[in-house]
């Protein structure tokens, strides 16, 4: 989850999430040579140091037409390349499916036995010490650590989104469509993330909560969750 | 006087170029290739298998509660 006051990323937990956060640095190192570049230049030019009685100038302004274009290929091709990365046919290890409803989300996985479940926020009157305030749910989406999870994203109602930042996923979830993202995280762990398409009054009350586990861990708490 | 405009103009076009390429290098190296670099270190010697009984232990998991 986000700290108090944080600014960037949160820590990456998946492989893609890494990625994105790499290409954030590369298209921010462009945009800050852009910005200094005009900065320095509007500085000369106010203060008097640098001014031009040119009016016809074919060679500057071919530069300045062949340059940016050269900035911008520079930025589209690691874009294109995470794009399709995130696409690849990656022959999932597990499917659920997310549905979003007014105001909680609600999990299938009908890969193993019919197991289906709803998640809603705990609210703050009953939240235990030490909890997270307004992200904390009755029942996690508990996954197995190291498998490339399939989620099929859709809504019951009206628009919604699941997402959960530090797995860099981010999924709409449109009432009468199967929206299908997947992720893979190396690490054990509690990963938080909230509704992210405004759904009615309590979109910022229903979170989403995915837990990784060792797959031993994670067959037993599907079949304690089944019966 | 002569050629005031040429020479000043070639010295901060030299000046924007350095400015800029000078300030996405020190982000680079400030900014980026460390980031690259913990989490290259992070993952080297990484056991999820001892993060996750550190995590059971401490009971923050839902699916694997601490006896």
């Amino acid at each position: 989850m986000a700290n108090h006051s944080q600014l960037n990323f949160q820590d990456a937990s998946s492989p893609i999430m890494e990625e994105l956060m790499g290409f954030h640095d590369h298209a921010l190192m462009v945009a800050l040579a852009i910005c200094s570049l005009v900065l320095y230049l509007l500085t000369t030019t106010l203060t008097g140091k640098l001014s031009s009685n040119t009016v016809d100038a074919q060679v500057i302004e071919l530069v300045w037409t062949i340059l940016p274009a050269m900035v911008l290929v520079m930025l589209a091709l690691p874009s294109l390349r995470i794009l399709y990365m995130m696409d690849e046919i990656n022959e999932p290890d597990l499917t659920l499916k997310a549905i979003g409803h007014q105001w909680y989300w609600s999990y299938e996985y009908t890969d193993l036995k019919d197991l289906t479940f709803d998640s809603y926020m705990i609210p703050t009157t009953d939240l235990p010490m030490g909890h997270f305030r307004l992200l904390e749910v009755d029942h996690r989406v508990v996954v197995p650590v190291n498998s490339t999870i399939r989620v099929i994203v859709t809504a019951d109602d009206v628009l919604h989104s699941w997402a959960v930042p530090t797995l860099g996923v981010k999924t709409d979830a449109v009432p009468g469509r199967l929206n299908q993202t997947s992720f893979l995280t190396p690490r054990p762990g509690v990963f938080y993330g909230q509704c992210s398409e405004i759904c009615g009054a309590n979109h910022s009350f229903m979170p989403i909560v995915v837990e990784s586990t060792p797959l031993p861990n994670f067959e037993g708490w599907s079949t304690s969750m089944s019966s | 006087m002569r050629g005031l405009l040429a020479r000043r103009m070639k010295f901060h076009l030299l000046g924007a170029f350095v400015v800029s390429m000078g300030s996405a290098l020190l982000y680079k190296f400030g900014v980026a290739e460390p980031r690259k670099r913990a989490y290259e270190d992070f993952y080297r010697n990484y056991d999820p298998m001892k993060d996750f009984e550190a995590m059971k232990a401490a009971g923050v998991l839902e699916s694997a509660p601490p006896k």
